[in-house]
């Protein structure tokens, strides 16, 4: 019996590392109704354990991105005052505004962000940044399969920085993660390649994720015999998802990415359904 | 002076890119291994307490307020509930560490601009933290 359990949660956990990993969503969107649905774990520990989830995938696909060049550091360094600004005024303002209408914006939100990346064929590349940007060394270069080095511009820090605040904002009070928001805002707003918005969101992730999953530790709502076994399995699955990642084809990625933004989109939907 | 920006810039990424997964490795390893070895304790000593345990959780009765203290003990008795939490809590400790590293390192190299966008991400998780309501 132990060993079904903790087998259980180690597989689900793998597959949501290696998915949350390649998306650079952090597989939080995986855990949560995995462990309530199929291990029948209530709500609060589900979203407890996904945050430590988002922790192992953010680390764990982090070795791998970050050696070999697909995350840019200066981009998530400067984008991370965003998300902790949004964060920590939405968990200031949490009780202000009513959680189903926020579940039902993040949904629109999520389904403008799928139609977006659905209409993007490849990734649309600047080949040189603009002022700002420039000033902050912005700019990067990503492998190629063939051994060398593209470079690319990085634009519209403004916009993105925007987005990240909103994003923040939302993940404050509703105490979900946000990654999906990063991922659109560094493809579509500061035309980010692909992967590099993937690996950089998923570096960036780990931060808040971090310091909520320390909040819930130390308030005790983490229950350690679900969130363990979930831990390793995400670390695992990440490692692996950090190693495929090079040999992903951008279309799939893409199209893996809008299948995942209509899945938090009718996740969401439905939380705010059954609120009203 | 251009070439001596952009070779700092250089100098300061190589430093991020050869540091940065050797820190997020050393950590993840360090968490692993003991969330790894209170999985094995619970499998080998107390399959019994922990199948109830997650029955416990299931029916939403989850055993809460556990202090540092109460955590140290656990672990001195080799309890495996309180290894298993203490691998959480570094597993948790990996993105602030690589936050607080970059923050040395950019103070290192007088990079001051990120030097102030370090800091106020540690600041921001600081109140965030204190808030208890982040993430």
């Amino acid at each position: 019996m132990v060993l079904t359990i903790l087998g259980g949660l180690f597989a689900l956990a793998v597959g949501a590392g290696f998915v949350g990993a390649l998306s650079g969503l952090g597989g939080g969107v995986f855990i949560v109704p995995g462990l309530v649905i199929l291990a029948h774990v209530p709500m609060h520990i589900a979203v407890g354990a996904s945050l430590i989830a988002v922790v192992a995938t953010s680390a764990g696909a982090s070795v791998a991105f970050v050696r070999d060049g697909w995350t840019n550091l200066r981009v998530a360094i400067i984008l991370e005052c965003a998300t902790v600004t949004g964060a920590v005024t939405g968990a200031y303002m949490a009780g202000m505004i009513s959680p189903p209408v926020l579940e039902l914006l993040f949904a629109l939100m999520m389904l403008q962000s799928a139609w977006f990346s659905l209409k993007k064929q490849g990734d649309d590349l600047v080949p040189q940044s603009d002022q700002l940007c420039t000033r902050l060394r912005l700019s990067g270069q990503m492998p190629d399969g063939d051994g060398t080095m593209t470079p690319y511009g990085v634009i519209n820090l403004p916009g993105g920085a925007a987005l990240m605040v909103i994003a923040g904002v939302i993940s404050g009070l509703l105490g979900i993660g946000a990654g999906a928001v990063k991922v659109t805002a560094m493809d579509y707003l500061m035309k980010l390649p692909l992967k590099v918005s993937s690996a950089t969101s998923n570096f960036m992730i780990g931060v808040t994720a971090g310091a909520g999953a320390l909040v819930f530790l130390s308030r005790g709502d983490v229950a350690a015999s679900v969130a363990a076994p979930v831990a390793l399995g995400v670390t695992a699955g990440a490692l692996i998802g950090g190693r495929v990642l090079p040999r992903v084809n951008v279309a799939a990625l893409r199209i893996l990415f809008v299948i995942i933004l209509v899945m938090i989109a009718l996740e969401m939907g439905w939380r705010a359904y059954s609120r009203i | 002076m251009a070439t001596e920006i952009v070779n700092a810039t250089a100098a300061e990424d190589r430093i991020l890119r050869t540091w940065t997964p050797l820190i997020l490795r050393a950590i993840l390893i360090l968490s692993s291994i003991i969330l790894m070895v209170g999985i094995a304790q619970a499998i080998a000593f107390t399959p019994d307490f922990y199948v109830r345990r997650f029955q416990a959780i299931q029916h939403g009765h989850l055993h809460v307020g556990e202090s540092f203290a109460q955590l140290v003990d656990g672990m001195r008795r080799g309890d495996p509930h309180a290894v298993m939490t203490l691998g959480l809590y570094v597993l948790t400790l990996v993105p602030l560490v690589r936050v607080a590293f970059t923050f040395v390192l950019f103070l290192k190299q007088r990079d001051f601009v990120y030097v102030a966008a370090t800091a106020y991400v540690l600041a921001g998780l600081a109140v965030g933290v204190m808030l208890g309501r982040i993430g």
